[in-house]
């Protein structure tokens, strides 16, 4: 079998399904199976929200620390600035998550805008 | 068999289940889903440079609907992987679904929720819509989470695969002050949001785990293994750590 995007016609969607939808969706099937078992409150049921907590935070520490693309020509103090700046406003605003992402996405915006030009 | 309907669907009225789904859709509208939608911008633009028809941006999100799976596939195909080394890559990055599944359905199903809707309702599943919900369904009645979830869940996907199917045409044209911005939404608004979540001590023990570990992960294990290495040694030493300080307080209590 031999596979390319560039064949066209229907190719690039049966390469999407085959090796991008299938190998990513097939964990959400052994997990509606596994799930039968969990209980909210349960202790697995505790244990696997707090692997995906890490998962995220860990996520979150790479794209900050290690960033690609145009983000990684902004210092990373700016980086570090625009998430505290963030934070500062979600505390201010009682805990809005809205008000913590509108604050820190003007601080990199004028970050970027600084650093960018 | 009227009373079989009323059963699967949890014993609410269609027009009750419509009003949860819109609520939800209501609800997702309000930030969520433009966060996401947002973030998923730059997925189009690698579809295009990976020579894919313009549909197959929409698709992949629809149809993948995990950011990282969908940037790895793109970028691998860009950069001329072998498609099985593809599909390797995809399902490591897409293991950390697993425990979000795992974290989720317990708290949708309600007696007589139907198998079918429950499988359903695992596709939606991914790291926005698990913070969201994480957050949001414990304030809702056991037997109206679903409904709420899908219209959640569906406003969310929907709004995502149109931002990605813009992002296949405009990508190019980005100043870079919005460039900056678009990459930094995925980390201010899951950071925000895990806070915002956070309820118990073993919530709170996970992020610390979580930031303290990535630099040391990310330094020792190689291969795309790192994530999965820190969730796995984050998470238990978290749980553990977390069932550690329940057990004190309660003595404590006592």
């Amino acid at each position: 079998m031999n596979l390319a995007v560039q064949d066209g016609g229907l190719a690039p969607y049966l390469i999407l399904v085959l090796f991008g939808f299938l190998p990513s969706e097939v964990w959400r099937w052994i997990s509606f199976f596994v799930a039968r078992g969990v209980n909210e409150g349960s202790e697995l049921f505790i244990y696997a929200r707090t692997v995906s907590s890490v998962l995220m935070v860990g996520v979150v520490g790479k794209l900050i620390f290690s960033p690609v693309g145009a983000l990684a020509g902004v210092p990373l103090a700016a980086r570090l600035g625009a998430l505290a700046i963030g934070f500062a406003v979600f505390l201010l605003a009682r805990r809005s998550v809205l008000a913590a992402v509108l604050g820190g996405e003007a601080a990199i915006v004028a970050a970027g805008w600084w650093w960018g030009n | 068999m009227a009373q079989t309907r009323i059963a699967e669907d949890g014993g609410l009225t269609s027009a009750e289940r419509r009003g949860l789904f819109l609520e939800g859709a209501r609800q997702a509208l309000t930030g969520p889903a433009y966060f996401v939608a947002v973030a998923l911008i730059g997925v189009g633009g690698l579809a295009k440079a990976a020579g894919f028809p313009p549909a197959a941006a929409f698709l992949s999100t629809l149809l993948i609907w995990a950011g990282p799976a969908q940037v790895l596939f793109f970028g691998a195909i860009a950069a001329k992987t072998a498609l099985p080394a593809v599909a390797v890559t995809i399902t490591l990055s897409s293991v950390r679904l697993m425990p979000m599944v795992l974290s989720i359905l317990p708290m949708l199903r309600a007696p007589g929720t139907s198998r079918r809707s429950l499988f359903f309702a695992t596709h939606f599943v991914a790291v926005t819509v698990w913070a969201e919900s994480l957050r949001r369904l414990p304030d809702i009645d056991r037997e109206k989470r679903l409904p709420f979830f899908f219209g959640f869940a569906i406003a969310c996907i929907v709004m995502t695969a149109i931002f990605t199917q813009a992002g296949y045409y405009l990508t190019e044209a980005l100043p870079t002050p919005l460039a900056v911005g678009i990459l930094f939404l995925t980390p201010v608004y899951f950071l925000s949001t895990l806070v915002r979540a956070a309820r118990a001590p073993v919530d709170w023990l996970a992020m610390a785990f979580g930031l303290a570990l990535a630099p040391v992960t990310q330094a020792w294990v190689g291969g795309g293994f790192d994530l999965l290495a820190l969730g796995l040694v984050g998470g238990t030493a978290a749980y553990v750590c977390g069932r550690f300080v329940t057990a004190r307080r309660a003595e404590q209590a006592s």
